[in-house]
């Protein structure tokens, strides 16, 4: 391949033959879709969108960018990529830490694993090979047990363990991989299709070899101004200044509840009043927390470790309490108690559960409870701590009605009979902003290609005024121009997804910073216009997969208590979620019909020839 | 008249809600100087070269932003009204 910065090499293993081929990037793809998220993507298209999620054919890909473990800032992000169980969308969830840095260090841009093993396995990946190596011992354990027990084989230097634990293992739908015990690929269900295969762990052993750049004179002073920008206190990022630095993403909770915007008791209403401020960053930081864990090349240390200090799990370390679980299983859930969401994070965490998703059964069952609608399924009450506590356990088991809810939100609210409960888009539960209150989250929910997610659109940097330094401001409760709005975000998103920077590089660095890292370390021309083209082609690829698995007009939806129940709260009294008009916007910006990509897009993208 | 300060502004003003002496009909401008008057540090936090507020600080009267109410900054703050200043927030 004649691009710079990628190691052209991906492992393909075959579970079922027990095989590894390893094979270059098709340098056509390379250049189409650059790596993580885009190639993830491409290689899912041609594995075919029909398959069936946790059949043995479904593929499943641990993908890195071309940014991958080098300088370049927080690029220390790895995508797990395959199609979910949860939604029957394309996903790609992405998790931070060291493992995507390692696995480019031991001479990877990928792995992609097909097949299902005839007993459990793990992949032990290091010098450019991976082998296929038995579990038996590890099945069963939780993810900290089996990182423990790797470190142990291995040795801790150099060393990065991605695991399922139980949940993944009895094929919870939102089961994930979660990496060096706490930086989990929370979404979508990717540890459900690990256990499908009984995958257990990819473990990566690798020193540091920082891939060197195909142009060293223009990727010095690129690397150095993204690394400017991010340093600025002009921005959130600011180490030990900016807001995310100093109280994490949970610095988020007070403002979403006061303005409006944090879905609460299941979306019932838009705020938590005071009781926001019990479960938010200041809160953390002046009761419990202990230490500000960072990743690979970021000087942002926005992680968030804790110790409990009392009650019934005093003694309790653990990260991180970031804003989105701590919404879910705080606000979402009507749980007011730091600890109690500290120790459910730690459980989900530790049962490879997605922390957002798993506050969804928990708050339907909650409000079936409150309406009467559980028909003798016994209840489960609002801010009942040990309820939830034991709940979560079940869930991850599949024991009693937590096999049921195991399935996700919208089985859970079809099991009691109010499939009006569930607050999904395709499938998949919305996160910690109420589209009532930040319109601009509606469409981007509603659009999504992977099911409801903040991280495809993430519109409160302009809804919120945090874009790199203050460059854009939109009032949060105006519908017009977010669809345009939407496709923006959702394109140099996709971009940087599959670079693969960290989201947060979003509020410090533009495109232009994107674009000039890019192009110096992979030897290309690249503008940030091209930036933009780019991510449109991924994003409409990644929609093109999902027309051809099955979502055609009509799927890019919101639950209805969105559009139709107004908000009663201050802030965003009185607003429903205009998502018709939105997305009549949003269809005209991308030249879809009604949220189909036709072929003429797909040619002119050069998708298809 | 009380305020409630978050994030990193905190530790400017020592604690979460101050309580401001104001007259009648204060606008959430003239509500800003007083804050900076007697916090000087803030003002570095709130407002520009001009004196205006930054676009990322948001000056909430009862959840919404005081840019988009009909009279904005100039909006006068009444009996009961509550007042909420965040610097810049996100994450996710």
């Amino acid at each position: 391949m004649a691009l710079g910065g990628y190691a052209n090499r991906v492992a393909h293993v075959d579970l079922t033959a027990g095989t590894v081929e390893y094979r270059g990037i098709p340098e056509d793809w390379a250049r189409k879709y650059v790596g993580a998220r885009g190639l993830g993507v491409r290689y899912m298209l041609e594995n075919g969108p029909q398959v069936d999620p946790l059949s043995p054919d479904n593929l499943l890909c641990f993908m890195n960018g071309p940014l991958t473990g080098t300088e370049a800032n927080m690029s220390g992000r790895m995508a797990i990529v395959t199609k979910s169980p949860l939604t029957g969308t394309v996903t790609d969830s992405h998790h931070g830490g060291w493992s995507a840095a390692r696995l480019r260090w031991a001479g990877f841009d990928g792995l992609l694993v097909k097949g299902k093993a005839s007993g459990p396995v793990y992949l032990y990946v290091h010098d450019g090979i991976v082998e296929i190596m038995d579990a038996s011992e590890v099945w069963g354990k939780g993810v900290h047990d089996t990182v423990k027990f790797f470190r142990e084989r291995y040795g801790e230097k150099d060393l990065s363990v991605i695991a399922i634990g139980p949940a993944g293992e009895n094929l919870v739908k939102f089961a994930c991989w979660v990496n060096e015990n706490d930086r989990a690929s929370g979404r979508g269900g990717t540890g459900c299709v690990g256990g499908s295969k009984l995958l257990k762990a990819v473990v990566i052993k690798s020193a540091k070899k920082m891939p060197k750049a195909a142009n060293l004179d223009a990727w010095k002073p690129a690397q150095k101004r993204a690394l400017a920008t991010i340093m600025d206190e002009r921005n959130i990022t600011s180490p030990r200044k900016g807001g995310l630095s100093v109280y994490g993403t949970n610095v988020l909770m007070n403002i979403t509840s006061a303005m409006g915007a944090l879905p609460t008791k299941n979306s019932t209403i838009t705020s938590f009043g005071p009781s926001a401020e019990k479960i938010s960053g200041e809160y953390v930081k002046e009761h419990i927390l202990v230490d500000d864990p960072t990743c690979h090349a970021c000087p942002v240390a926005c992680k968030k470790e804790v110790e409990i200090k009392e009650g019934p799990w005093k003694g309790l370390r653990m990260e991180s309490v970031e804003y989105e679980p701590a919404w879910s299983l705080g606000a979402n859930c009507g749980n007011d108690d730091i600890n109690t969401v500290a120790k459910l994070i730690d459980m989900c965490n530790d049962y490879g559960m997605d922390a957002i998703e798993l506050g969804h059964p928990l708050s339907i069952y909650m409000e079936a409870t409150e309406r009467g609608y559980t028909n003798g399924a016994g209840g489960l009450a609002w801010g009942d701590t040990m309820a939830m506590v034991e709940m979560a356990r079940k869930i991850a088991m599949r024991e009693g009605i937590g096999n049921v809810m195991a399935d996700g939100a919208e089985a859970t609210a079809r099991y009691f009979g109010h499939p009006e409960l569930a607050m999904t888009v395709k499938g998949q539960g919305v996160p910690a902003y109420d589209p009532r209150g930040l319109k601009g989250m509606g469409i981007a929910y509603a659009t999504s290609n992977r099911g409801a997610c903040h991280l495809r659109a993430y519109t409160p940097a302009a809804e919120l005024g945090v874009m790199p330094f203050g460059s854009l401001k939109v009032d949060p409760l105006a519908w017009k121009g977010k669809g345009e709005l939407v496709k923006i975000f959702q394109d140099v998103h996709a971009f940087s997804d599959s670079l693969d920077l960290c989201k947060f590089s979003a509020f410090a660095e533009s495109a232009e910073e994107y674009a000039a890292q890019y192009a110096a370390m992979v030897g290309v021309e690249c503008t940030a216009e091209d930036v933009l083209k780019i991510g449109e082609r991924i994003y409409n690829l990644e929609r093109y997969y999902n027309n051809l698995a099955g979502f055609r007009e009509g799927s890019d939806y919101l639950p209805a208590r969105f559009t139709q129940e107004p908000s009663t709260m201050p802030g965003s009294e009185g607003h429903v979620c205009e998502l018709d008009e939105m997305l009549a916007e949003y269809y005209a910006a991308r030249g879809w019909v009604n949220g189909v990509v036709p072929e003429s897009k797909l040619r002119e993208l050069g998708i298809i020839d | 008249m009380q305020v409630n300060f978050y994030a990193t502004l905190r530790p400017i003003v020592g604690g979460r809600t101050v309580e401001f002496d104001v007259g009648e009909h204060v606008t959430v401008r003239q509500l800003v100087g007083v804050i900076v008057e007697r916090f000087p540090r803030l003002r570095k936090e709130l407002l520009n070269e001009d004196g205006n507020l930054y676009p990322h600080v948001h000056v909430f009267i009862n959840g919404r932003d005081a840019p988009y109410l009909p009279n904005g900054v100039e909006t006068v703050i009444k009996p009961g009204d509550t007042v909420d200043i965040f610097p810049a927030v996100a994450g996710g």
